[in-house]
């Protein structure tokens, strides 16, 4: 029991659990404006990955999750300046990009750290110690001790909640994924809108980029996202595209994650416990979801296709 | 991505026109070859910027892939499985599907291919080396028919299944090889699989005299006749011709009566059984069992392959011997020229970027006078 | 009467295709305006322009005397235009309310839903239109979906609506309930443009009308001082041109039968409430009729390309109406389609491989699987010459053929092998002269050697010159066949319009 359902393995959910929400919040964004981003893995790994070098040259934790903020916006400007303005084909700018934050990254990383890889002492990003929970039995180990990114997380959760579905720009901005010729004529600006919801994704996929190198390793090691960033987008489908939802995913696929390492070396009589197949379910689930076996689910209408504004 | 559409009976959209160029001037090799040339220029300077010699790093790259005959020989040990990849690819594409599943598919196949080949040790090589490439086929294939059907059935996009795909056989082969039913102790200590029997194995085609110490093995045939029946399925049978009809042309082909969805099913069985081809390969000839985590990153570079050399049978071969070149010529470059390999990572995000970038002049080029649908 | 919109000598030119040629418009403040016309007769695409979707090439628009320029829909908007398309512009997750003020929500950047929605009541009760402000798009019907458009326009204080065919997809007694708002804005001092070319609505409630045909003027009437007949005739009417004398056979046994066919559009409305038609061999039936009454549709139910959700189709006594394209192809329908370039061909084919289409899994074509080379290239080079396909050469790319050729290799196809029935819809569109004839003397052809043949056309024309029988369709049902010596062009038009003859 303490297994499934102990303090440890519930705070292990909320920390596995956070880069793929980053991940998630920033899919939930662009989708919903119509735009796919496949290059959220790209973001989160150079948004990792320049948090350390400028924590390393500035030693200032600020300035360091600045610039990963503004690394994974840039690229994804990129995107952005691809999908949107020349109207490329959008899986496969994504997919270049990835290739391109995977390469850049690991790259600098060689020229920079060579093999003795990035410093130990850096700063790191504080957990946040919640004062009166800290000390309760249960509550406390899980909620007590978080980062402070992971609440950060939390409240973006809310934010994006009530922006999309609360707000004015929030409304625009799902009238243009949903049905874009109908917002260009009532004279929303169908470009504008995309390019914000593109970099914004960037942004918080880099968020959760950060929290990887610099809240949980303390370091950068290549290639660190290691596919959180299609978890991220496969959690903001389970989710059906919406910022509580895609916390609920992230947070199930975490509790497998979490379970996975908590069960490893655990048998049931004579077998072993295969707990990498629990690291299969956030990808099986996602399938079952999208083929319509598990409720329904309903991307964006616009979702994916290049908007055309009318000839003149 | 868009998740869900009702199967429309004109079959798959046609896939934007980057994955399958149809404008005469797209259709000769100029887009890809200035891909290339703005890649590797873009990539000098970014050497130059990061303080480091770009004539250098290039020179240290050609060396590596064909610097020496061993050298072309590892460069020809990666085209093999990458040619497959991309051919994987390339017959998606050519019916408006977008294969992005070929990773895993390859995985299936080898899975597939190290359980027959271990499994019967004994049986002399006419019978095993046959029986291990068929279900190394069957078994991309059945895993591409998966994503196939799905499409076809229930309109979910083969885009998300196959990403979905690729993770979920990675998890379920760490399972199987680290302490599952497929695992078995060897010399290195890494997970993997029972070695095969040596019937399933494919022997090096290069003596050693020639090329000392060399890996090349006979899976280069099967890929020069993978090559070979990719351009006689598409382009001498009657269901090559459907699937290129479709691709081209969904709703013409739908109204003359070929039937979309059920070609779906086929197609990317077909791609899943190129792919599973190449782990069968690299099983049989390189490895001689599966070692948990090899042969990552075909997948992208499949892709990469298939653009580059527009989904056709030369093209593709000599964007497989290109990337491969790259990566064989990468690594060298990191041991003698202290440049990161990922450098060729770099160049092939440009290759990629600037090939989808073909759509803006596309996009110019149809702004001229359309008539407007409704008067 | 003070003209609100005076539009002079527009013109507006697509590539090849002249839409407008020097029209002219007058709106008078205050009344309902109906644009009349047939198909490309260029009413849409005026109403684009005044609307700012599109630039006009030549031309000047007044809007209360004042020169002005519409560079776009906002100029229009705020110039006091609005329009109510045919194709809504409605996002269907958003609601009633949502919609109505998307683009113009004043207030803060919160979504104050209840706000919003009581001033969309106020709206709807104010100029009587109804529908519940917090029912989402996707849930009410596309009657009560049009009347959001018109909130909408109505929200943005819009003084001039303009209406693209707005009863395209509403019941009969939706339509009454339009009329209804209709004449209530009217009450309340705006002026309508209604775009149609139904009679009904034009005699039901316009002021004034301005019929264009074939993008030039063609009449302005005023509805009280006129009727139906002349109407319609300023609609179809044309110089007298020859038409074909030829032997006018009877029909031999039926072909095609068509029963009490019903079948929904891509929108979901019903396109075919009920169609009755015969074919006979040997035989030209034309159907007439504006488009967008369910011609596409029928087509494609005779093909097997649409669900029919009733009535009965059968080709020489056999059932085929729930049959796919390639079943009903094999019992010898062959297919001339609407648009050639998207379901005709396949454009970066060659002109042999386009020549197979459909016939790429059996002899001579293919044996066992295995396409037969040579078989396709020769029978590519005698078809390529047989119909004057120009250059003749089975090598080369449809895409590259001009649009007549491209329709010769369409032809080509559908006609060599003896069908027994043929469906040819609009198979001359955007065809110049030459190859019209040679499209007509192909069909006229087959009609000798005994196949039937459904001729499918907005062009008047070409129906008259070609049919042995007449049939025209409105609003998804046969409202009359006629015998070609009885089918003049003031009769169709009026049944084309909606009028009973």
């Amino acid at each position: 029991m303490e297994l499934l359902l102990g303090a440890g393995v519930l705070a292990a959910t909320l920390r596995l659990a956070t880069p793929i929400a980053f991940a998630a919040l920033g899919g939930v964004i662009t989708e919903r404006s119509g735009v796919t981003n496949i290059a959220l893995e790209g973001c989160m790994l150079v948004g990792a990955f320049f948090g350390i070098v400028v924590a390393d040259t500035t030693g200032s934790l600020p300035v360091a999750l600045l610039a990963a903020v503004l690394a994974g916006t840039a690229l994804a400007a990129l995107h952005a300046l691809a999908s949107v303005t020349f109207r490329a084909d959008q899986i496969v700018t994504g997919m270049a990009l990835n290739i391109l934050a995977l390469g850049l990254t690991s790259y600098l990383n060689y020229e920079l750290y060579g093999t003795t890889g990035t410093p130990a002492d850096l700063p790191e990003v504080p957990a946040l110690v919640l004062p009166g929970v800290a000390g309760l039995p249960f509550l406390g180990d899980v909620i007590g001790h978080q980062n402070l990114l992971v609440w950060v997380m939390f409240a973006f959760v809310v934010v994006l909640q009530l922006f999309l579905f609360r707000t004015v720009p929030g409304l625009r901005l799902r009238a243009v994924g949903e049905h874009p010729r109908a917002a260009d004529t009532v004279g929303i600006d169908v470009r504008r809108t995309r390019y914000w919801a593109v970099l914004a994704s960037g942004a918080l996929a880099a968020l959760g980029g950060v929290y990887l190198s610099m809240a949980v390793a303390g370091s950068f090691t290549d290639n660190m996202a290691n596919g959180r960033g299609f978890i991220g987008l496969a959690a903001m489908i389970f989710g059906r595209w919406t910022p509580v939802g895609a916390l609920v995913a992230s947070l199930i696929f975490g509790y497998g994650d979490a379970l996975s390492v908590s069960l490893q070396g655990v048998s049931i009589g004579e077998l072993r416990m295969p707990v990498q197949l629990l690291s299969t379910i956030p990808y099986l689930l996602t399938i079952l979801a999208v083929a319509g076996f598990v409720g329904r689910s309903r991307a964006p209408a616009a979702d994916g296709l290049p908007y055309e504004s009318e000839g003149h | 991505m868009t998740a869900t559409a009702a199967p429309s009976p004109t079959g798959p959209a046609t896939a934007p026109s980057v994955r399958q160029p149809t404008s005469q001037w797209a259709q000769g090799p100029a887009i890809p070859v200035i891909s290339v040339l703005a890649a590797l220029v873009l990539g000098a300077v970014f050497v130059a910027i990061s303080g480091k010699n770009p004539i250098e790093a290039y020179a240290a790259l050609l060396l590596g892939a064909f610097g020496s005959p061993y050298d072309i020989s590892e460069t020809l040990v990666i085209a093999v499985p990458l040619t497959l990849a991309g051919l994987s690819v390339a017959v998606a594409f050519r019916t408006g599907l977008f294969n992005i599943g070929a990773q895993g598919q390859l995985l299936v196949g080898a899975l597939a291919a190290g359980w027959t080949g271990s499994q019967f040790p004994d049986l002399p090589g006419v019978v095993l080396l046959p029986l291990t490439l068929l279900s190394g086929v069957l078994g991309g294939a059945a895993y591409g028919g998966v994503a196939g059907w799905l499409k076809a059935t229930r309109g979910v996009n083969e885009v998300i299944t196959t990403i979905m795909q690729n993770y979920f056989i990675v998890f379920v082969m760490h399972w199987l090889l680290q302490d599952g039913p497929m695992s078995a102790p060897n010399a290195l200590g890494t997970p993997a699989s029972s070695p095969i029997g040596a019937g399933a194995m494919l022997p090096i085609i290069i003596p050693n005299e020639i090329v000392p110490l060399s890996r090349l093995h006979a899976g280069i045939l099967l890929a020069v006749l993978a090559v070979v029946v990719f351009w006689f399925l598409l382009w001498r049978t009657s269901l090559g011709y459907e699937l290129r009809a479709v691709g081209l042309g969904a709703r013409a082909a739908a109204q003359a009566g070929i039937d979309p969805p059920r070609r779906m099913v086929l197609v990317m069985a077909i791609a899943g059984g190129f792919a599973g081809l190449a782990g069968m390969i690299q099983v049989s000839g390189l490895f001689h069992r599966v070692y948990d985590g090899f042969s990552t990153g075909f997948g992208f570079d499949a892709i990469a392959v298939a653009l580059l050399g527009k989904n056709s049978p030369v093209g593709i071969t000599l964007a497989a011997l290109l990337f491969a070149a790259f990566q064989r010529g990468g690594t060298i470059m990191q041991s003698n020229a202290s440049i990161s390999s990922h450098l060729v990572d770099i160049v092939e995000a440009i290759v990629l970027f600037v090939i989808a970038a073909e759509t803006i002049v596309r996009a110019i080029a149809s702004r001229r006078g359309t008539p407007a649908e409704a008067l | 009467m003070t003209a609100l919109v005076e539009m002079r000598g527009v013109s507006k030119r697509f590539g090849e295709l002249q839409a407008l040629d020097g029209v002219d418009l007058v709106v008078n403040e205050g009344e309902i305006h109906a644009l009349v016309g047939e198909n490309g007769a260029g009413k849409t695409t005026l109403m684009n322009i005044l609307y700012g979707l599109y630039r006009a090439d030549a031309g000047t628009i007044r809007i209360r005397g004042r020169d002005v320029r519409i560079a776009g829909p906002r100029d229009a908007i705020a110039l006091g235009i609005g329009m109510i398309h045919q194709h809504f512009m409605l996002v269907p997750p958003l609601t009633v309310a949502e919609n109505v003020v998307l683009g113009d929500e004043r207030g803060g950047p919160a979504l104050d839903t209840r706000a919003i929605e009581r001033r969309v009541r106020a709206l709807e009760e104010r100029f009587k239109i109804i529908a519940e402000p917090s029912a989402r798009i996707e849930d009410i019907p596309l009657g009560l979906q049009q009347r959001v458009e018109i909130l909408k326009v109505l929200y943005r204080g819009s003084d001039l609506l303009i209406f693209d065919e707005p009863t395209a997809v509403l019941t009969p007694q939706e339509v009454d309930e339009l009329f209804d708002i209709v004449r209530t804005l009217r009450g309340e001092g705006k002026t309508l443009i209604l775009i149609t070319h139904k009679l009904r609505e034009v005699l039901a409630v316009s002021d004034r009308i301005t019929v264009l045909r074939a993008g030039k003027n063609a009449g302005e009437l005023v509805t009280r001082d006129t009727n139906a007949q002349e109407i319609a005739r300023a609609m179809v009417g044309r110089e007298l041109r020859d038409i074909r004398v030829r032997e006018r056979k009877r029909g031999g046994r039926a072909v095609l039968e068509v029963k009490a066919l019903e079948a929904r559009s891509d929108r979901g409305t019903a396109a075919l409430k009920g169609v009755d038609l015969v074919v006979n061999e040997g035989e030209i039936l034309g159907l007439a009729g504006v488009g967008g009454n369910g011609q596409s549709e029928l087509a494609q139910c005779i093909l097997g390309l649409r669900k029919v959700s009733g009535g009965s189709i059968s080709v020489d006594g056999t059932d085929v109406a729930h049959d796919g394209p390639k079943r009903t192809r094999r019992r010898g329908v062959a297919y001339v389609p609407e648009d050639r370039r998207v379901e005709g061909l396949v454009l970066p084919f060659t002109v042999a491989d386009n020549f197979i289409l459909g016939k790429q899994d059996r002899a001579p074509y293919a044996r066992r699987g295995i396409l037969a080379a040579a078989a396709i290239r020769r029978d590519g080079e005698r078809l390529a010459k047989e119909f004057d396909v120009r250059p003749p050469d089975p090598a080369v790319i449809v895409g590259t053929l001009s649009g007549g050729n491209q329709q010769k290799v369409v032809l080509g196809r559908e006609l060599s092998e003896s069908p027994k029935l043929i469906v040819a819809s609009q198979p001359t569109r955007g065809l110049d002269v030459a190859a019209t004839e040679y499209v007509h003397e192909r069909l006229l052809e087959q009609r000798a050697r005994g196949c039937a043949v459904l001729l499918i056309s907005s062009e008047l024309d070409e129906i008259r010159a070609l049919s042995d029988r007449i049939a025209v369709l409105f609003e998804g049902r046969i409202v009359a066949t006629l015998a070609a010596s009885d089918a003049t062009e003031e009769r169709l038009g009026l049944l084309m319009a909606g009028h009973a003859a």
